[in-house]
């Protein structure tokens, strides 16, 4: 499956549903025993060859950030909150997509020339912005988009520069669309691939799932933010595109098995797969959850760095892409 | 081609103030066939002639539009930008803009991290000299082929919304060169005496330079400037907005109260419902120099409301321009040479 059809697929937190069924397709293909549990996580068992091997779970959440309506002005507008850590400053003069119908809107701003010099220099909250979609009046607005109808990002997957790529959602369909490429191949282990939900609204997905699947060991598939570029001091960068995918010692919600996070910048060492050291305790994911659910679990993240993650435009780099397919590989390979 | 077909693609051409030569040249081309001789002036204005033997009216739509101009390279291959006309920068970040360089090339607006931010900085919006274009090239590439003074065009997309509207940028004020397109469409239908000028004008957007000498050139004895109002939106008052769905009328002492009075009176013949503004001194608009060219002209200002106005997803109703067009198509009938000495009696 082509990375272009998984960043486009609509699914934001809570209603992953379209992004499931395509990955669902996908991997039926390659595994026989694919299951969804009861908060939506898709679950890939494929046996080992080895039964003395530790069993591996590897994850990547299909949900992305998006919006929700949560009201309807006399003039046909919507309101609307995030879903999951969205900045404001982002949505101002941006494409949505909403509902079941995907129908259009457009999140507005007020014009330039009625403002005052002062509000200019303020951010525009949530509370001031509306998504229109051409509705006339309340009524109509409520009809089409009624309350706790989900919005994303309206953004067409492109490719430019020197093998970047710019699509909404590469947070987490990269770890998503890595994850269906492990799936093609045999190991002496047995793998669970797990495509959990919820992961932007508080690691909700993983929370149950990690609590099923009892693997000895969990790597989690993710994309982090990279502040290389603009204003920001080289020691906030955190990562770096075009340098490998991103190995953590550490994150906000995890601390990396120190074994499991040497093994992998060994293995990327020794087979020459790009690699480079997380450079920062910042972000939480999926790992957290299968490090302290049920028995618990060895974790580790390989991250691909991301440009404006959690905007319309998540900009990441092909080579960072595979490298990360070509390390859980190597890993899985390795046991 | 259809009016929609039209506003999708004149909203997408390169033509930023002072580069207005690709977007003059395709709306040359459309003016084209309809009317008895087309050109571009030395300012990149279009200046289509319908000839008649009677007094000779002029109409302007400004063919400009809003954005932004490379103002530095960085080491690090992003580029900083200053703004050509007037842009809210806090519609930017995560906009994919583009870049006319040796190439097209895409580039997405960068900026701090929330979680960067100092606790100064969270509480105020970005400014324009806190963000970046990430082309996603190494900066030797980058400097191989931008410049400084290179010009950026904000994202391009027409986007259909329920009832007839549509979102895209440059609807200002390329959806009232689509009015022009449409009304010449009409008049093939109408008779007519006045020796009509469609003007779609350069350089609006940094203060009318463009109207300036196609006005001179055309010198005309009456003229319709077309240009975009401010319609209803949150965070703007009711009286300084109007509605969607119907053009306006503006009045006020830069505008001709008599010919104001007679497109009224072609208004209610061919039941076009308007709205009216009033703007009681400057309009904002090529009227102001339009009106005070070389001895002086007369001017009528008609307008489509238009929401978030500068922005990438200005909302129109295609309503409102359908019946901008038959007002302007018949305001062209019906203008004789006895207007002339009405204007001041």
């Amino acid at each position: 499956m082509e990375l272009r059809t998984l960043t486009d697929a609509f699914g934001p937190s809570g209603y992953e549903n379209p992004v499931r069924t395509l990955i669902r397709q996908e991997a039926e293909k390659r595994c026989d025993d694919v299951s969804v549990d009861r908060m939506g996580n898709l679950i890939c068992r494929k046996p080992g060859r080895d039964r003395s091997k530790p069993a591996v779970a590897v994850a990547a959440h299909m949900d992305e950030i998006g919006f929700i309506v949560v009201g309807h002005t006399d003039d046909g507008l919507l309101r609307f909150r995030p879903v999951g850590g969205i900045d404001p400053r982002v949505v101002v003069s941006k494409w949505v997509l909403i509902g079941n119908d995907r129908l259009p809107g457009v999140i507005g701003a007020p014009p330039i020339h009625l403002q005052e010099r002062d509000d200019l220099g303020k951010v525009l909250p949530f509370s001031k912005l509306h998504i229109d979609i051409g509705a006339k009046d309340q009524k109509e607005a409520e009809s089409l988009a009624p309350l706790g109808s989900y919005a994303v990002f309206d953004t067409p997957y492109m490719e430019y520069g020197d093998g970047f790529v710019a699509a909404k959602a590469l947070d987490d369909r990269v770890g998503c669309f890595n994850l269906l490429k492990l799936l093609e191949e045999e190991y002496d282990c047995d793998l669970i691939c797990v495509f959990v939900t919820q992961e932007e609204v508080g690691l909700r997905g993983s929370h149950t799932a990690a609590f099923s699947l009892d693997a000895e060991i969990a790597v989690v598939l993710e994309g982090t933010a990279a502040n290389d570029l603009g204003d920001v001091e080289e020691r906030f960068h955190v990562c770096t595109p075009g340098q490998g995918v991103a190995v953590s010692f550490m994150d906000r919600a995890s601390i990396a098995d120190r074994a499991l996070f040497k093994t992998m910048l060994k293995l990327a060492r020794e087979q020459g797969i790009p690699a480079q050291v997380k450079r920062g305790i910042t972000g939480g994911n999926d790992a957290a959850s299968f490090q302290r659910g049920g028995r618990g679990a060895r974790v580790v993240v390989l991250s691909v760095p991301c440009r404006y993650i959690h905007s319309a435009n998540n900009v990441a780099k092909w080579s960072d892409i595979r490298a990360q397919a070509d390390l859980a590989r190597a890993f899985l390979k390795s046991l | 081609m259809e009016m929609k077909a039209f506003l999708q693609e004149v909203t997408a051409k390169r033509g930023l103030p002072g580069d207005e030569g690709p977007v003059a040249q395709w709306v040359a081309e459309r003016f084209g066939e309809y009317c008895d001789e087309v050109k571009i002036d030395a300012m990149h204005s279009v200046v289509g002639r319908i000839k008649g033997d009677g007094p000779r009216l002029a109409f302007l739509a400004h063919l400009d539009e809003v954005g932004l101009m490379v103002i530095k390279v960085e080491d690090d291959g992003s580029l900083r930008l200053g703004q050509v006309g007037g842009i809210d920068p806090r519609i930017l970040p995560g906009m994919r803009l583009t870049v006319f360089g040796k190439e097209t090339l895409p580039g997405i607006v960068g900026a701090k991290a929330p979680h960067l931010l100092s606790e100064e900085e969270r509480g105020r919006a970005q400014k324009l000299e806190d963000m970046y274009v990430d082309l996603g090239l190494p900066a030797e590439k980058v400097k191989e082929l931008v410049r400084v003074g290179d010009q950026v065009q904000l994202e391009h997309r027409f986007v259909e919304l329920k009832n007839g509207r549509v979102a895209a940028k440059t609807l200002d004020d390329r959806c009232c060169v689509a009015i022009l397109y449409r009304a010449m469409e009409h008049l093939k239908g109408l008779k007519h005496q006045a020796d009509l000028y469609f003007i779609a004008s350069s350089q609006e957007e940094v203060g009318g330079r463009g109207a300036m000498t196609s006005a001179y050139n055309a010198e005309p004895d009456m003229a319709m400037v077309l240009d975009v109002g401010f319609a209803h939106q949150p965070g703007c008052d009711r009286e300084s907005t109007l509605d969607m769905g119907k053009p306006l009328i503006t009045l006020g002492p830069y505008l001709n109260p008599v010919l104001t009075g007679k497109l009224e009176e072609v208004a209610g013949r061919i039941k076009v419902e308007v709205q009216k503004e009033v703007a009681p001194r400057g309009t904002g608009t090529d009227t102001d120099e339009v009106a005070a060219s070389r001895s002086g002209v007369p001017c009528v200002l008609i307008g489509i409301p238009v929401k978030n106005m500068h922005t990438a997803v200005e909302v129109l109703d295609m309503n409102a321009l359908e019946e901008a067009a038959r007002l302007v198509a018949h305001f062209a009938a019906a203008c004789e040479a006895s207007w002339e000495e009405e204007l001041w009696n």
